[in-house]
C-alpha cells in the first residue's frame, strides 16, 4: 500500500518523454539532474552534517577525468566515470583526512572544502593539458557504447534511474548502522564519540560515498552537455547550487533534495531562459538568495519537514 | 631578483594595510557576535561600486566620497544585522552561514543586474603618480590607501577604546549577559557593532578602487583573504587583524610572483588552506 | 588485577592542577562514589579514563588493557562507558533513536540493536516518550536518557556523573534503585554524587577530591568521619 503513490508517480515519469515536448524534457533533465547532485551532498551535508561548499570539486573531477580519458585516448565514458569517482574519492579522502585529523568542523569545514575546490579550479584554469580555461569540447561519435545518444530521451532515462538509485541509497541509509551514526555526529560530536561511534571514520565514510556519487554525476554533464569549462564544472556557484536545493528541501531527509530541486530547477531554468535574454542575468541567483534567506528564518527544516508536519496536522484533526 | 622581491613586499605590505582595514571589520562582526560574515567581500565590492560611480556620474574624487561608503555600508550593515542576523542569532551556525551567504549572492547579482559584468576601473589624475624610495618604486593611490587605511584602524581603536558606545561594545563581546545586567542594551549594540564593522570594509573598498578593478564577481577572493586574515589573527581580535592583513599583503604579492601573476590567487588560497590545517587558532594561539 | 586501575594521574589546565597524581582502582562488582567539593577535578577525572583528555602524567588501565592514547569511542567499545556532567543529547532525534545509537556498540545488526534499545527503554521508564525528539523532554528526563544510552552500549564499568542532580526527592530515590539494579545486572559502576547522603548510602567505598588530590579513600563510614575530609567540606552542607 505504501509504495502505490510511488509506483505511481514513477509510471508518470517514465512515460512523461512520450508526451512532453522538447523544452519541457529539458527542464525535466535539469530537475533530476539537480536533484541527484543534490541527493549526493546530502549525504555528508544532511545526514553526517558536514556542510561542504566544494562539491564542484567533485563533480569536476569526475567530468573532466572521464572526458579526457575519452578525448586523449578514447576509452568510452561508461569506463571512465568509475575512473572519475575513485579519483574524486581520493581526493575527497585526502581533503578530509587533513580536514578531520586537524580538527575542522562547522564554518572552519566550510572554509576549507571551499577553499580545495577553488585551488583545483585556478589549476586547471591555468593547464593547458586540462583545457585550460576554454575547457574540452567532447567530439560526436554518436553511440550508445561512448555514452553519447541521439535525442534527450535516452539521458532523461539515464538521470532519472541516477537519482532513483540514490533515492534508494538513501532511504536504505536511514534505518542502517551507518545512518544512525552519520545523524549522531552531526547532531553531537562528543556524544557519539562517548556511545562508541568512530567518528572519524564515519566522517569519512560520508565524505567518501558522497565525492564519488557526485562525480558519477559529472560525467553524465559532460556527455549530456559535450563541453565542460573550469568556471561551470568546478566554480562555487556549483556548489552553492547542489547544496541550495537540499537545503531549501529539507537536508538530511531522503526526499528533501528532491523536492528542492523540483522548486528551484524550473525556476531558475525559466529565470535564464527569459530573464537573460532580456539582459537581467543577476535576477536568477538573486532569487536564490532570497529563498535561502527566506527558508532559513521562516522554514529553517526545509520544505519536505514542512510537509510533513502539514500533512501530518490534517490526519490528527 | 631581489629588487624585484623588494618591490613585491612594498607593495604588498601597502595592500595589506587596506586587508588590515577589511579584516578588522569582519573580526569585529565575529568578536561581537560570533558570526561568519560570508557577504564581507560583495560588501568591499560594494564599497569600491560606490565610490566607482559617484566618481563617473558626478566626478567626485574617490577620496572624498570615502564617508559616503562609510555611511551607506553602516546603513546596509545595521539592518541585516537587525532583520536577518538577529532573528537567528542563536540559532546554529550552519543558518548564519546560509544567510549571510544568501546576502552574498543577493549584492553580487545586483550588481550584475545593474551594471552588467564588464570590468570597471577609475582613472583619476594620480592614478599613474609614484614615489620611488631607493630602488622601489611605490604607487600614489597605494600609498594613500595605505595611510588612510591605518588611519581609520587608528579610529576604530579609538572608538572602541575610549568612547562609551565602545565600551559597550567591548562589554557586549566579552559577556553578553553581564553586559546586559549592568544595563547596555546588547540588542541595540549588535546592529551598531554589524555597521561598524561593514562600514570598515566599506572604506577599504573606496580607498582601492584608484587602483583595483571592480566587476560584480570581485567578491569572493576578498572574503577568502579575509578570512585568512581573520584566522591567521585569531578571529575576533583587532591587532591580530592588522597583523594579519600585513602578513597576508606580503605573502600574496611574493606568491604572486614567485607564481607568476595570473596565479596570484593560488597563493591566497593555498595560503587560507594552510592556516586552516595548522593555526586554526591563530599565530598567537595555542 | 582490578578492572580499573589508575595509577599516578595528572592533568594541569595552565597552571592549575585539576587532577593532581591520583591513584585509583575500582574491582569488579563494586559502586564506588567519587565526591569532592566542586572544582575539584572529578569531572576532568572522568574525561581522562575515558579518554576524552589526554593525561599530562599516569597509566590507566582497564580490564588489563592500558587506555593510553586510544580514543573515547575505543575505550567505549572495550565497554567503559559515561555520562555527562551536562547532559549530551542527540536533539533532533528521538528518544528511542538517542538509544539505538548507543545499542549498536556492541551488537550486530539493527534488529537486535532495536530490540536493546527498546528493553532499555522500558527499564528505564521512558518507553512512553520513546517517539520524543530528545529536545523536547524534560530535565529529569534527559538525565535519564543520558544514563539509556550509555546503558545501551553494554558496558562492564559505567562512570556516572552527577546523574542525581536536579532530580526531585521522589526520582532520586528511584534513580538510586535503578543504578542499584543495574549493578545486580553485573555492572561496575563509579559514580560522581555531590547529594551526599545518596552516594553513601549507594556506595560500598567513596574516594574523596580535593584540589586534584585523593585525600581519603575507604567505606563511606571511614570517610565521614576523616578529618581531612570535613576540612575540605567545611562551609559545604554536609
Ligand atoms: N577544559 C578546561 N580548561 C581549563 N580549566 C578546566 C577545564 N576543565 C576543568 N577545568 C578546571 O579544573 C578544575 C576541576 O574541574 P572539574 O573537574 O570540572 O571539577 P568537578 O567536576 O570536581 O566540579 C576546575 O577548577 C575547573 O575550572
Ligand atoms: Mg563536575
Amino acid at each position: 500500500m505504501k509504495y502505490v503513490p510511488v509506483l505511481f508517480g514513477l509510471a508518470i515519469f517514465l512515460i512523461l518523454p512520450v508526451v512532453v515536448d522538447s523544452y519541457f524534457l529539458t527542464i525535466l533533465i535539469s530537475i533530476f539532474y539537480y536533484a541527484y547532485l543534490s541527493s549526493c551532498w546530502n549525504i555528508l551535508g544532511g545526514y553526517a552534517g558536514q556542510l561542504s561548499l566544494g562539491h564542484a570539486a567533485f563533480f569536476g573531477i569526475g567530468a573532466y577525468t572521464s572526458s579526457l580519458l575519452f578525448m586523449k585516448w578514447q576509452i568510452t565514458p561508461w569506463l571512465g566515470m568509475w575512473v572519475g569517482a575513485l579519483l574524486a574519492t581520493v581526493f575527497a579522502l585526502f581533503m578530509g583526512s587533513l580536514s578531520f585529523r586537524f580538527g575542522l568542523r562547522g564554518f572552519y569545514f566550510v572554509l576549507i572544502t571551499w577553499a580545495f575546490a577553488e585551488l583545483l579550479r585556478l589549476i586547471t584554469l591555468s593547464l593547458d593539458v586540462l583545457g585550460g580555461p576554454t575547457g574540452i569540447y567532447i567530439s560526436v561519435h554518436t553511440s550508445p557504447w561512448q555514452f553519447q545518444f541521439s535525442g534527450r530521451g535516452p539521458y532523461y532515462y539515464i538521470i532519472l534511474g541516477l537519482t532513483i538509485f540514490i533515492l534508494i541509497i538513501s532511504h536504505k541509509l536511514e534505518a542502517s548502522k551507518p545512518g544512525f551514526y552519520f545523524k549522531a555526529i552531526r547532531e553531537n560530536e562528543l556524544a557519539a564519540e562517548g556511545s562508541g561511534v568512530a567518528t572519524a571514520r564515519y566522517k569519512l565514510l560520508a565524505l567518501a560515498l558522497s565525492a564519488f556519487l557526485t562525480a558519477l554525476g559529472g560525467t553524465f554533464y559532460a556527455q549530456y552537455l559535450k563541453y565542460i569549462d573550469p568556471e561551470t564544472t568546478l566554480g562555487v556557484s556549483l556548489s552553492i547550487e547542489i547544496m541550495i536545493r537540499a537545503l531549501v528541501g529539507g537536508s538530511g531527509t531522503p526526499f528533501g533534495p528532491l523536492i528542492g530541486s523540483f522548486i528551484l530547477t524550473p525556476l531558475s531554468e525559466l529565470s535564464r531562459t527569459y530573464f537573460t535574454k532580456g539582459g537581467l542575468e543577476g535576477l536568477p541567483l538573486i532569487i536564490y538568495g532570497a529563498v535561502l534567506i527566506f527558508i532559513v528564518l521562516f522554514l529553517p527544516q526545509g520544505v519536505a519537514t514542512w510537509m510533513k508536519e502539514k500533512i501530518a496536522g490534517y490526519k490528527n484533526r | 631578483m631581489t629588487s624585484l622581491l623588494l618591490q613585491a613586499i612594498a607593495s604588498g605590505f601597502l595592500m595589506g594595510g587596506v586587508y588590515g582595514l577589511m579584516a578588522t571589520g569582519l573580526t569585529l562582526i565575529f568578536g561581537v557576535m560570533k558570526v561568519v560574515n560570508l557577504a564581507h567581500g560583495e560588501m568591499m565590492m560594494l564599497g569600491m561600486a560606490i565610490s566607482y560611480w559617484l566618481f563617473t556620474l558626478a566626478g567626485i574624487d574617490p577620496y572624498l566620497s570615502i564617508p559616503v561608503s562609510i555611511f551607506l555600508l553602516f546603513l546596509l550593515g545595521f539592518f541585516i544585522q537587525r532583520f536577518l542576523i538577529n532573528p537567528i542569532l542563536h540559532a546554529s551556525e550552519h543558518m548564519q552561514i546560509l544567510v549571510t551567504l544568501g546576502v552574498s549572492l543577493i549584492l553580487a547579482n545586483s550588481a550584475l543586474l545593474l551594471w552588467g559584468p564588464n570590468i570597471r576601473s577609475v582613472t583619476t589624475s594620480y592614478s599613474l603618480e609614484t614615489l620611488w624610495i631607493g630602488e622601489i618604486v611605490l604607487d600614489l593611490p597605494r600609498v594613500v590607501a595605505f595611510l588612510f587605511a591605518l588611519f581609520f584602524t587608528f579610529l576604530l581603536y579609538l572608538l572602541l577604546k575610549k568612547t562609551e558606545l565602545g565600551k559597550a561594545i567591548r562589554a557586549s563581546a566579552d559577556n553578553p549577559e553581564a553586559a546586559l545586567l549592568v544595563g547596555i542594551e546588547v540588542n541595540r549594540i549588535y546592529p551598531i557593532s554589524f555597521g561598524i564593522g561593514a562600514a570598515c570594509v566599506g572604506a577599504s573598498g573606496s580607498l582601492i578602487i584608484p587602483f583595483y578593478d571592480l566587476t560584480p564577481h570581485v567578491g569572493p577572493p576578498f572574503t577568502m583573504v579575509a578570512f585568512t586574515i581573520i584566522i591567521l589573527g585569531g578571529m575576533g581580535s583587532l591587532s591580530g587583524a592588522l597583523i594579519g592583513g600585513l602578513l597576508v599583503g606580503v605573502a600574496e604579492s611574493v606568491g604572486a610572483i614567485l607564481l607568476s601573476s595570473s596565479l596570484k590567487s593560488v597563493a591566497s588560497t593555498t595560503l587560507l588552506v594552510l592556516v586552516l590545517l595548522f593555526k586554526p587558532r591563530g599565530l598567537f594561539g595555542k | 588485577m582490578s578492572l580499573l586501575e589508575v595509577h599516578r594521574l595528572t592533568k594541569s589546565f595552565g597552571g592549575l592542577k585539576a587532577v593532581a597524581d591520583v591513584d585509583l582502582w575500582v574491582d569488579k562488582g563494586e559502586i564506588v562514589g567519587v565526591i569532592g567539593p566542586n572544582g575539584a577535578g572529578k569531572t576532568t577525572l572522568f574525561s581522562l579514563i575515558s579518554g576524552y583528555l589526554t593525561p599530562d602524567e599516569g597509566e590507566i588501565s582497564f580490564k588489563g588493557l592500558s587506555l593510553m592514547g586510544r580514543t573515547p569511542h575505543e575505550i567505549c567499545q572495550l565497554g567503559l562507558a559515561r555520562t555527562f556532567q551536562i547532559v549530551q543529547p542527540f536533539p533532533n532525534l528521538t528518544t528511542f533513536e538517542n538509544v539505538l545509537i548507543g545499542a549498536f556498540n556492541r551488537t550486530r545488526g539493527v534488529p537486535e540493536a532495536r530490540l536493546r534499545a527498546s528493553e532499555i527503554l522500558k527499564s528505564i521508564g521512558l518507553f512512553e516518550k520513546r517517539g520524543f525528539l530528545a529536545k523536547t523532554l524534560t530535565i529529569s528526563d534527559r538525565k535519564r536518557l543520558e544514563m539509556a544510552r550509555a546503558l545501551a552500549t553494554q558496558p562492564d564499568l559505567l562512570l556516572l556523573d552527577e546523574v542525581l542532580a536536579g532530580l526531585n526527592p521522589t526520582e532520586v530515590e528511584w534513580m538510586i534503585q535503578f543504578i542499584r539494579k543495574i549493578r545486580e545486572q553485573g555492572i561496575t559502576i563509579l559514580i560522581i554524587e555531590h547529594v551526599l547522603k545518596a552516594v553513601m548510602s549507594l556506595s560500598d567505598r567513596i574516594v574523596v577530591l580535593h584540589h586534584g588530590e585523593k585525600i581519603a579513600d575507604g567505606s563511606p563510614e571511614m570517610v565521614s568521619r576523616d578529618k581531612r575530609v570535613i576540612e575540605a567540606y567545611l562551609g559545604e552542607v554536609l
